[in-house]
């Protein structure tokens, strides 16, 4: 099951917001105005990026039960291969960058 | 009368003691609090008086320039006299306090750097250390803080190639309790019958006899006095530029191998706070952990900095480093917003992160082009040539910082423990660094007279009387505030000196 751009967008709603916020924020639309910034950014760098690819490599079962401990492995794995993705100065993992990209 | 005005002394007096520290700082201080009773006469000469005084200071002033590879030079003319304290106390008037061993690490020859190794191991100086934390009325440092953890100020533990560092802060420091440093540093005099400070004598040259033996010092005092000391030993401890000033004014005494004055190592912070477009230097630190060992801790408790070991010095082919960390109240930016978002819902507890504000520091490495010279066509009130710096940062040093910061970064990512951030271009580091005021490695130390200033007693090079006390002997840097080193092996020197006079310690 591949997942729709909607499905992305919700899951990644729900990974950065609902651990980082206070409760009382989570109930309002999530901002994610700032991972698009940094997901343009990681676009711009990486102008042949196809991001329908990307999705389905990424989170190929949208956000299951499985999504975050795979990305968060991958996440690590890119941390030890040191391959990241500089952010005004932010040191970020490629997979985070390229889920970023996603939101735009 | 354990105080001299030396202005006041009749014209031409010689000054005699067995011992003279040229010099009233921590470092002539610490060493003279030792050789109270000890049946031996003792004299600092201190060039300025009890306060701070600006036409003393000014007796300081010099030129300078900080370089390094792709940005612009800066100008540090002012660090010359901004950076140093003239007046007896020295640098303890001034000072935050703050107290460390050096790192294990930094005694250590490492072969992918050149220039290091201390003649000296960490092991060997821990009994000075104990000492000098004593005099400093601090705690000792004995506790391995990753291994035996406190439980309610739980380690980072990133992995082996990290480690906390502990620092500590005194309350001796005229900058802190001033009544407090004030007792230090007179008291013991007032009490001794042995030690005499001479305050406003100002040591202008150092008189050889036949090349291997310092004969006699030239004191002249602001009033136009001019007097004379004669001891069995002496010790220069000015601090890390006045040292080389003197010994380059005297003669180039020490500067048998041309290193007289090189390697001149200072300690910078980089970090940026709200910069123009905003921007921090940033930890991002998973909410699970409990930062309180590192931010914010206050100055009753010890707190540790993030520090790169040996294994990871030699696995990044990088130098020490250390990250500072704060606490913050700050709402983030969106874009920070995300970042932590995202981090702390991958990292391993997946509940959230937390943004620490912090500063880098990492290891400048000695080298010869650093260096202090003489101006010898500008001359201060006392006819003293007054000193250039040309304090020099080598791409590797820019490279030390770039990789360290990279490796803490991956660190984190890696283990899910944070993330970092520094968002400053390289062309860009000369002009966001903060300076300290430590000035090292201008009187290196070295057991081969060919690779340094003074021997491993901190005595000069083929002087047999003559002894260096302060940070230019170190011959690296490291981070930590130098003063406990500075004091530690003033400790050290002072049991050389007790066994090479006679006197039982």
């Amino acid at each position: 099951m591949n997942p729709s751009k909607r499905d992305v967008l919700l899951a990644l709603a729900a990974l950065t917001t609902s651990a980082a916020l206070p409760a009382t924020a989570q109930t309002a639309a999530p901002d994610l105005s700032g991972g698009r910034a940094i997901g343009q950014a990681y676009l711009s760098a990486n102008p042949t990026t196809d991001l329908v690819a990307l999705r389905n490599d990424l989170l190929p079962n949208g956000f299951d039960a499985n999504a975050a401990p795979r990305l968060r492995a991958r996440a690590a794995a890119d941390f030890r291969a040191a391959r990241v993705f500089i952010f005004k100065g932010w040191r970020l993992s490629e997979t985070e960058a390229r889920l970023f990209a996603l939101l735009t | 009368m354990a105080f001299i005005d030396a202005r006041t002394l009749p014209e031409a007096t010689e000054i005699e003691a067995d011992l003279i520290l040229i010099g009233g700082g921590l470092a002539s201080i610490s060493i003279a609090k030792q050789w109270a009773g000890a049946g031996k006469t003792v004299a600092i000469l201190e060039s300025g008086g009890r306060e701070r005084d600006m036409e003393i200071q000014a007796l300081y002033a010099g030129a300078g320039t900080m370089r390094a590879p792709g940005n612009p030079d800066r100008n540090i003319d002012s660090y010359l006299v901004q950076s140093r304290a003239r007046w007896y106390g020295g640098s303890g008037n001034v000072w935050g306090g703050k107290c460390g061993p050096l790192d294990p690490a930094d005694f250590v020859r490492r072969d992918w750097l050149d220039r290091t190794g201390w003649p000296v191991t960490r092991a060997q100086m821990n009994p000075y250390y104990d000492r000098a934390c004593d005099l400093m009325q601090i705690p000792r440092f004995t506790r391995d803080w990753d291994n035996d953890p406190d439980a309610a100020r739980p380690p980072l533990n990133i992995n082996s190639d990290f480690f906390s560092s502990p620092r500590v802060f005194t309350a001796l420091s005229g900058e802190v309790d001033s009544a407090k440093f004030d007792a230090f540093r007179n008291d013991f005099v007032e009490a001794s019958d042995n030690i005499r400070v001479y305050l406003h004598a100002n040591v202008t040259n150092i008189a050889l006899r036949r090349g291997d033996r310092v004969q006699g010092l030239e004191v002249r005092c602001l009033n136009g006095r001019r007097h004379t000391a004669r001891g069995r030993n002496y010790v220069l401890a000015t601090g890390g530029i006045e040292n080389v000033r003197l010994l380059l004014a005297s003669g180039g005494i020490g500067n048998h191998s041309d290193l007289l004055g090189r390697c001149f190592q200072g300690h910078v912070t980089f970090g940026v706070y709200e910069n123009a477009e905003g921007l921090n230097t940033m930890l991002c630190v998973s909410d699970g952990q409990n930062m309180s060992l590192y931010a914010d801790s206050g100055r009753a408790n010890v707190h540790c900095v993030i520090a790169t070991s040996l294994d990871g010095q030699r696995r990044f082919g990088t130098g020490n480093f250390t990250t500072t960390i704060f606490n913050s109240s700050d709402p983030p930016r969106p874009e920070d917003a995300a970042v932590l978002a995202l981090a702390g819902a991958l990292d391993a507890n997946g509940s959230g992160a937390r943004r620490h504000p912090c500063f880098f520091m990492s290891e400048q490495f000695p080298h010869l082009e650093s260096r202090l010279t003489l101006l010898p066509e500008h001359t201060d009130a006392l006819g003293m040539p007054r000193l250039y710096l040309d304090w020099v940062y080598s791409e590797r040093d820019l490279d030390n910082l770039e990789r360290s910061i990279a490796a803490l970064g991956d660190a984190l990512g890696a283990q899910g423990k944070g993330r970092v951030r520094f968002p400053v271009p390289r062309e860009q580091l000369l002009s966001i660094l903060n300076m300290s005021r430590h000035h090292m490695g201008t009187t290196r130390m070295s057991t081969d007279a060919a690779r340094g200033v003074v021997d491993e007693n901190c005595r000069v090079h083929g002087i047999r009387n003559l002894y260096v006390a302060g940070c230019s002997v170190f011959p690296t840097s490291g981070i930590v505030n130098p003063t406990l080193t500075i004091i530690a092996l003033a400790m050290r020197l002072s049991d050389h000196l007790k066994r090479d006079m006679g006197v039982r310690t």
